[in-house]
Parts: structure tokens; sequence; C-alpha cells
């Protein structure tokens, strides 16, 4: 079993467990194929509702968000006002849970025991007494450490912070040490809001569903393109990208690529992405590229002489503006080659929209 | 109106929606065929001679199974028609091969 719902918790399904374990313990179990795309587009939509509401958020992974509440208390009316705006924000069906505390991982202990809805405040001078009963698993630590701890008898945030730090250090080196000063409230850290994401999606529908390599790389080409002309993007070139795919049975699957240097070569974008679709594990249905994050503009070293061909592109450009500005958008396709082989002659070539 | 230039808007329009539309659609023909099977008439116009025959049986393992028996015909005024009959749908169509 992989990611479960608090309802299937209640029923004592837990991730991790066999699927037959899981559908004797709870018969009425609904299995959902993974739609990692989904989940994102769904958090993305929790992170946007969050910044509209006035906090500036810093995501930590899928399901986990950091947000000051200081800007936003005298608009609100207190942190609890707050918390309780931002609950709502975020929706009642993803039954979201609340912390508020001085330092992260307060908060996150404080989200942690709130039930669906609720919000946990801890103050400054009730954050060891508050984090001492709490069990030992909420520490970033792997299976073996748990079982050590236990072994020697530590159970709880508040015992493993009663130990001195260099004797944990010394029996369970750099990670216990983190574990350590974590039980213990860990470090003061400033929420760094992130930037607004850039909202450039390019996204190609297929007649029907396609699983051949080659087609893919050219539906993916078709939309490279497409991301590269958009005028929203202001000559930035491209820091972080995502490549994206309905698949045929209803899931999803999705790949992000943050660029080494930022670049906006077709080229070097291809090379970078292009390999990622043989990785696609079913037919899709839809391929959608998205920039992710653009990297602010940096000035490009001009050729002194022009390249072969460049006068011949111009005048083809400017042709087919002039025939979008007559004929409206979506007037000019390009013909992209598929299945060149195929038997089926209709099955050969595909017409894609092209805005550059 | 031919069913062609019904395909026409239709690209159009999955184009402008972002969805990528088909190139050389079959199109629905008029055809009299003979009883060897060949065409005799192709949109009321005499078949003068059967250039090339050939069949393509394809996707039978799916729900929709391609089985057409493709002609290259000239016709009486000179013009190169590329027909075929549709063994599933039991019609004919023209398409560029």
């Amino acid at each position: 079993m992989g990611p479960v719902t608090a309802a299937a918790e209640t029923a004592g399904v837990v991730p991790g467990m066999r699927l037959g374990e899981a559908l004797a313990m709870c018969p009425q179990l609904v299995l959902v194929d993974p739609d990692p795309a989904g989940a994102e587009r769904e958090w993305e939509g929790v992170l946007r509702r969050l910044e509209d509401a006035g906090f500036a958020v810093e995501p930590v992974e899928p399901g986990m968000v950091v947000f000051e509440t200081t800007g936003v208390e005298r608009l609100y009316g207190g942190v609890e006002a707050a918390l309780r705006k931002a609950l709502v924000s975020v929706g009642p069906a993803w039954d979201p849970r609340a912390g508020a505390g001085a330092r992260r991982f307060v908060a996150l202990a404080a989200a942690s025991v709130a039930s669906p809805g609720q919000a946990v405040i801890v103050e400054g001078r009730e954050e060891q007494s508050f984090l001492d009963p709490l069990p030992l698993s909420l520490l970033p630590l792997d299976e073996e450490r748990y079982a050590e701890l236990e072994g020697l008898g530590v159970r709880t945030l508040g015992s493993l912070a009663s130990l001195p730090g260099g004797a944990v250090a010394e029996r369970l080196g750099r990670e216990g040490k983190q574990a350590w000063s974590l039980a213990r409230g860990g470090e003061r850290r400033r929420v760094r809001g992130r930037s607004p994401a850039a909202e450039l999606v390019e996204a190609l529908s297929f007649p029907e569903a396609v699983a051949n390599e080659l087609t893919l790389r050219r539906a993916f080409g078709a939309l490279l393109d497409r991301l590269h002309a958009r005028p929203e993007r202001a000559g930035r070139p491209f820091r972080k990208l995502a490549l994206s795919a309905k698949l045929v049975g209803g899931g999803s699957w999705r790949r992000t690529v943050t660029m080494r240097e930022a670049t906006a070569e077709r080229g070097r974008l291809r090379s970078a992405l292009g390999p990622k679709l043989a990785e696609i594990p079913a037919p899709v249905v839809e391929l959608r590229l998205e920039a992710v994050e653009l990297a602010e503009h940096t000035g490009q070293q001009l050729a002194l002489v022009a390249p072969e061909g460049e006068e011949a592109g111009g005048r083809l450009r400017e042709g087919l503006r002039q025939v979008r500005a007559s004929a409206g958008g979506g007037a000019v396709g390009a013909v992209v080659e598929v299945a060149p082989w195929s038997r089926i002659p209709e099955t050969r070539a595909l017409v894609v929209p092209r805005d550059e | 109106m031919s069913a062609g230039d019904d395909a026409r808007p239709a690209r159009a329009d999955a184009i402008r929606r972002g969805v990528a539309g088909r190139l050389n659609v079959p199109r629905p023909a008029l055809v009299e065929q003979a009883v060897s099977g060949e065409p005799r008439l192709v949109d009321r116009e005499l078949v003068t001679v059967v250039r090339e025959e050939w069949r393509v049986v394809d996707r039978w393992w799916t729900d929709e199974p391609v089985d057409r028996r493709y002609f290259e015909v000239v016709l009486e005024s000179g013009r190169n028609v590329c027909v075929y009959r549709d063994g599933e749908r039991a019609c004919w169509f023209t398409q560029r091969a």
C-alpha cells in the first residue's frame, strides 16, 4: 500500500501494508492509481490558496508547508485566527492540521498532535514540556536508529533531550546529534517564502493513447517549441522544468528537472528532458510541459555575423505572425511526423498547434 | 460537401484547443465494384486501370482493428486516386497512401 487517507487509516490501513491484509482489514477499501502529477497540481492549488490568504509559504514536501503568521496576525486578529484562516484556505477535504511555535520543529510537532481541522499553538515557555512526552517517530531517523534508541530505553523526545549531547553524538553520530537537537526544539530559522510560481504550461492531447517513444519525443519537441515561444517568458531562460503525462489507465507520471545552468537553448533542454520520456510506464493520452521556475533575465552574447538562414527564418516568422493576426490564434499548425513507418496512413503524422 | 471538407474545420478546432489533429484522414468515396472486388467506378468516373493493389491488416488485437484493401487506380480523366475498401465497416474510402 502507498499513501492512505485519514479514513482508511481510521479503519486500520497503514502505508506499507500488504494489499491482501489491507483488504481484509477494510473490505470497502478503494484503490486508486498513483497520480503524482495530479497530486502536485492539487498541492500547488493548496499553496496558492494559502498565498491568496496572505501567507508567505515555504513548501517542505507535498503535504507539509511552513509559513509565517507574523505579517497577517493583525489582519486576522491573532495567531489562532490566522491559523484558522489557513485551515479554511486549505479546505476541509484535506483534513488539514496546523501547529504554531517559535521554532519549526515545535510547530511541526504541534501539527502532528492536532486533530484534522484543528490548530495547536505552543507558547515559547511551554515548548520543552510540550515536546517531552512526544514519541521519537517525529524525528527524521531511520529504522535502525529508532531500534537502537528503544533498546537503550529512550522512547520519548524528553528522554532523548535529557541525555548529554556529546554522548548522543558519540553513540549515534551526526544524525543522532541532529535528532537530539530537534528533541530540544531545534534551531530557529526564518521562513523563506517561495517566489510566485510561473504559470507557463503547454499540453498536447493525443487522439489515441501513444506508447511509442519516438512519437512522444516529437510531441515533446513541439511542446518545447511552444513553451519557448510564450511571450510571458520575456526572454528569461528556464531554471526548472516539469514533464508530466496523463496515462491511459487514469494515472499519471511526472518528472522535474532543474538545469545546472539556466538556459533557453532548445537543444540543451531537449537533451536534459528527452531521456525521461523512456521512463513513462504506460501509454500516454496527454503530455504536458511546464516551466516551474524561470531564471532572471541575463544578458546574452550576440553573434557578430548572423547565422545562416536567420533572415529567411525571420521572414517566415513575420509571415506566420500576419496569418495569425488575420485568422486568429490556432490558425498556424505544424506537421509532426510521429510514426512515418506506419502502414496506416493517417497515423503517420499529426498537426500540432504552433504559436511561435 | 464531402467528409474531407468537414475534417478540416474539425482539425482547426482541435488545434485551437491544443489537441493534435490527424493528417490524411480517410474520406468516404462513392465506389462501384466489379465482381472481383476491384473498383469499377470511383465518384461516378470510370476506372481505366488498377495500378496497384495491397492489403493492410493491423491492430487486430485492439477494439479498433484495421482491415483495408487498397487500390491505386487511374480514372478516365487521367486522375490518379487511391481508394480502399474497409473490411470492418464494409464501405469505401479515399486516402493518399
